[in-house]
């Protein structure tokens, strides 16, 4: 309990952190972007939307403290005033839409991978030295790749080549977003392509990683000990060697999220998915800083309770983490 | 991140052993090498590429989407400009910001490492935690807000915003490290002396995490060469400038994608994978020279076993005992010695383990023979007790019998003839999966030197039990199992309600007791002990050895003891063997050994410890330095430590042969004891009076 208590106190540090960075940042950088972003809409705001504005990128005449209290005011409020790409959507509007999308494109695709790799990474490390030690430098390769080169790849080859596939969007035009079957087989079949691109990026290091775990729990005596038993085959791989090389994997979630998920953004972007990766990208190329600061707070936060289930896991895989 | 793992692996094993030139060594491996020409390579490009290729990246001409051709051997993009160029030329950024970032960045780690490392409190907590949040905050949304805040500000604003962004891993890695470290002797013994922080920090710490510093720089450029293409890819930096990062963005932008231009983004994405298949081919290969584990293994041992299952059939039923007995007579004692074979098979003193001629190497390629020509029989209910010094083959032996054994150890040749209660024969180095699976701990059980480690820490001692339970006995149900588990706890002295504690939760004699508790669960014909008390104090070694043999005399089953602890072996064996370099050199009963032992090795060993009882005497001991089994001396391998050797002893290895004892002559009780010394055995003339002076001083 305390351990869990440990991570939630972290994490709301971190949360902290995030946020009042995302207050330091538009203040310490050269220019000033309230005023570049007032100007750039040019008499179209309203005096509520510039309030906004000034409070979240900094106000002159009024104390940094002040500034503050008031910048975390509009946080808990969700008032992240209005975005410039997507004029006059409130951000928190144009947010609400896209990061559906995302977390089940990205969410499913992370844990899929995951599972993949850590299962492949399990059955090459357990026995080397034969073709399968072959898959090493090949999926190196393959995790050295940019995601979004693959989905570049995925989508000349299957889009536009074989066009088993369409090569953008979230789903078919004029389908009404609902819970109807047209819709979701629609987007189902338009997420393929994303999700192919994402699980089979992301696998590799997965792999390699649990691998080399697994290669140096073998040599661990309760692994020999569980074989001396006469336990069957799987039982010594999975619940002996298996359960113990995945801890380390569990444990370095969080380093390898952050990564995954900046790789699934750009992949959104490729092909025009409707997700907030698609936005970010929208909002860089207007400079809407508006929506992109509650962007980088959105996802940081996903990442950020991501982790923490990843934590949970980690102290039900773990006793040893139980106490203390 | 594909370099992340690697990293924590090199962790679990400091390089602190590990002798400098292994260097050197490192970078002649294959992987390292091959990772070195690709990186080498692209450097070279970036270098001198676009000096050599004279082409502009950036001139428009009317050859657009052209595939490659001669004239332009990679193509062109829908400008018509020439994909070679551009990737000669966009080399240089990517190879710069990767570099530069990675410089920047494993700079950055170290110093906030290396400082949340060694120093203690509240700022190294703080560090700690700050490096923690920086290390959980997704990179890639913070990259592009940094990046969109300084738009065009050339590959210097995109190093900095990388390695603001990506500083934290290698912090975190190097903290660890620098934890440990800061506990071991050789940095104590500097701050005791009085060195200045900074001093220890860079001059005794530093030098020892080079092998990490490494793995955190080649990782750092991979990851700063794939966030500059992202960066580049969503038009954040500035897209004028030729980087592969650039060129993927124009690709798509235009839709090379769609128009099948597929000439125009594979080349600067393969470079980019490259790239880093050669940093990370490079940080493998280093990290299979620091932790040798990782290489691969040729699986000998199989193929062994598999061998032997063909040429004979691993189960021999009622196969004649004299034909264990007719192998090449070494030990003729061995046949003839042992108490009169009673005529039922399960009787108590009947055979239950016959080890013949057994030879054991390590590696193949001048392969080292930690066990070699060892015979040996076990009786029923037997404690036979090994003794040895560390490397003389004694824990190879208990892992060959129990046949765990790992390459790049392998049985080369013999027997190991199990006698199970029904007097069927097995050859336990020949049994196949399937049959050994059945055989273990069903026959024999093991119980190792340190609990801590043979316990599976994220089990509890109960399903430990239980799963032993559920693989050899199918039949019983769960009630019947639970039950088992808590007669077998309560056999060793231990409260059943902690059948559900895990490993980490009991004392260190609890958890030995638990291992024997496991041991006796399939009620085992032989235990093998490895070392099972070395690990425990005094106290708790005694109640440990008590519940031992308080259990073998009523559960009547064999031992095989294996320690270095000579003293103890005589309170608890019925038989003595004293392991010297691979080789059996004396077999004795033990009250025997005790009295007479004759072998000037067993000599030393009994004269380097006082007893508690019994009459005083010197401590002699035995002089010299274990041998080195790589190049053991010719003849007889004790020569060289031994006092009484003579000419005859380098010429050939003297055998293991029985000999009259010179008290229980007469009396035919005891076996005679077996001495592989030439001080005993006829042939040339011994020098009279050794064997006199090597009796009991």
């Amino acid at each position: 309990m305390r351990t869990v208590l440990r991570r939630l106190f972290f994490y709301a540090v971190t949360a902290w952190a995030a946020i009042t960075l995302n207050f330091i940042l538009p203040r310490l950088m050269p220019g000033n972007p309230a005023q570049d972003l007032i100007e750039r809409f040019a008499g179209k705001l309203s005096p509520a939307a510039i309030k906004a504005i000034r409070v979240l990128f900094g106000q002159p005449h009024t104390s940094l403290l002040a500034q503050y209290i008031t910048y975390w005011h509009n946080v808990i409020t969700f008032n992240f005033g209005i975005s410039y790409t997507y004029y006059p959507t409130p951000v928190v509007q144009v947010i609400r839409q896209s990061i559906f999308w995302t977390l089940i494109l990205i969410g499913f695709c992370t844990v899929i991978g995951f599972v993949l790799g850590t299962a492949l990474g399990m059955i090459v490390g357990w026995r080397r030295g034969n073709w399968r030690d072959a898959l090493v430098p090949i999926t190196t390769f393959l995790s050295s790749l940019p995601y979004f080169w693959f989905a570049l790849m995925v989508i000349l080859i299957f889009a536009v080549t074989l066009q088993w596939f369409p090569s953008s969007g979230g789903y078919g035009v004029g389908l009404q977003i609902g819970f109807s079957w047209s819709f979701l087989s629609s987007a189902l079949y338009y997420g393929t392509l994303p999700a192919l691109t994402i699980v089979v990026a992301s696998v590799g290091g997965w792999l390699l990683g649990m691998r080399n775990m697994m290669i140096t729990t073998l040599n661990e005596e309760y692994v020999s000990l569980a074989e001396a038993k006469g336990l069957s085959r799987l039982r010594v791989m999975f619940t002996y060697a298996g359960r113990n090389a995945v801890l380390p994997s569990v444990a370095g979630f969080a380093m390898s999220l952050g990564f995954v998920v900046g790789g699934a953004i750009v992949t959104e972007i490729v092909f025009n998915y409707p997700g907030i990766g698609t936005v970010l990208f929208q909002a860089a190329e207007g400079q809407d800083y508006p929506l992109l600061e509650a962007i980088f707070l959105t996802i940081t936060i996903a990442v950020l309770i991501a982790n923490l289930l990843a934590d949970l896991a980690y102290i039900a895989l773990d006793p040893r983490t139980r106490e203390g | 991140m594909i370099i992340s793992s690697d990293v924590e692996v090199a962790v679990a094993e400091p390089d602190e052993a590990r002798p400098r030139r292994g260097w050197v060594r490192g970078l002649l491996v294959p992987k390292v090498f091959f990772g070195l020409v690709i990186v080498g390579f692209f450097i070279l490009l970036a270098i001198f590429g676009p000096m050599l290729l004279h082409a502009d990246p950036g001139a428009v001409t009317s050859a657009r989407l052209q595939p490659p051709s001669l004239k332009h051997l990679l193509g062109t993009t829908q400008q018509g400009q020439d994909v070679l160029a551009q990737v000669v030329d966009g080399a240089r950024i990517s190879m710069e910001v990767g570099f530069g970032a990675g410089i920047l960045t494993t700079l950055w780690s170290i110093l906030v490492g290396l400082t949340a490392g060694y120093l203690s409190g509240t700022s190294s907590e703080l560090l700690s935690m700050f490096s923690n949040v920086f290390l959980v905050i997704p990179s890639l949304p913070l990259v592009v807000i940094l990046a969109a805040y300084l738009p065009n500000s050339g590959s210097t604003g995109i190093i900095i915003v990388i390695t603001v962004t990506g500083w934290a891993w290698g912090a975190r890695v190097l903290r660890a490290q620098t934890l440990s470290l800061r506990r071991r002797d050789f940095v104590e013994a500097a701050r005791a002396t009085g060195e200045n922080t900074v001093k220890i920090m860079f001059y005794d710490i530093l030098p020892n995490e080079v092998a990490i510093i490494t793995a955190t720089f080649l990782g750092s450029v991979v990851g700063a060469i794939l966030t500059e293409a992202s960066i580049a890819f969503l038009g954040l930096s500035n897209v004028t400038q030729w980087s592969w990062g650039t060129m993927l963005y124009w690709a798509q932008v235009s839709g090379a994608e769609l128009s099948r231009a597929w000439w125009w983004f594979v080349p600067p994405g393969l470079c980019i994978a490259l790239v880093g298949t050669g940093l990370a081919f490079i940080n493998f290969g280093l990290d299979d020279v620091i932790n040798p584990r990782l290489r691969a293994g040729a699986t000998r041992r199989q193929r062994f076993v598999r061998a032997r299952s063909l040429a004979a059939s691993a189960v021999r039923l009622g196969r004649p005992m004299h034909a264990v007995a007719a192998a090449p007579a070494a030990s003729p004692a061995t046949a003839t010695a042992g108490l009169a074979e009673p005529a039922r098979p399960d009787g108590p003193g009947s055979r239950v383990l016959e080890i013949s001629r057994l030879r054991i190497e390590y590696g193949a390629t001048a392969p080292v023979r930690a066990v070699n020509d060892v015979s040996l029989t076990l009786h029923r209910g037997e404690v036979l007790g090994i003794a040895g010094e560390s490397g003389s083959g004694k824990s190879t032996l208990a892992r060959a019998v129990t046949r765990l054994l790992r390459p790049p150890g392998m049985i080369v040749s013999g027997e190991m003839i199990y006698t199970n209660r029904s007097g069927r024969e097995l050859d336990i180095a020949a049994l196949a999966d399937a049959q050994l699976r059945k055989f273990r701990w069903e026959e024999i059980s093991i119980v190792f030197q340190s609990a801590m480690n043979a316990l599976n820490p994220i089990l509890t001692l109960g399903a430990q039990i239980d799963d032993v339970l559920k693989a050899h006995r199918p039949a019983m149900r769960k009630v019947q199992r639970a039950k088992r588990v808590r007669e077998l706890l309560e056999l060793v002295g231990i409260s059943p309600d902690r059948a559900g504690a895990y490993p980490h939760e009991l004392s260190g004699g609890m958890r030995q007791r638990a291992m024997i508790a496991m041991g006796l669960a399939l009620d085992p014909e032989i235990i093998v002990m490895d070392e099972p008390t070395t690990a425990l104090d005094v106290v708790i070694q005694r109640q440990v050895i008590d519940t031992i043999m308080g259990l073998r005399d009523r559960l009547g089953f064999a031992v095989i003891f294996i320690t270095h602890d000579l003293s103890l072996l005589l309170e608890l064996s019925d038989t003595i063997a004293i392991m010297y370099a691979g080789r059996i050199v004396e077999l004795a009963a033990s009250d025997q050994f005790y009295e007479h032992p004759l072998h000037p090795y067993s000599q030393g060993l009994l004269g380097s410890f006082p007893t508690l009882s019994g009459p005083k005497r010197t401590l002699t001991g035995v002089p010299g330095y274990p041998p080195d089994m790589r190049k053991l001396a010719a003849g007889c391998s004790f020569r060289p430590r031994c006092p009484h050797a003579f000419g005859r002893c380098e010429e050939a290895v003297p055998a293991l042969l029985g000999q009259a004892a010179p008290a229980a002559a007469g009396q035919r009780s005891e076996p005679e004891p077996e001495v592989a010394c030439f001080l005993y055995q006829a042939g040339d003339a011994s020098p009279e009076g050794a064997v006199a002076g090597g009796g009991r001083a």
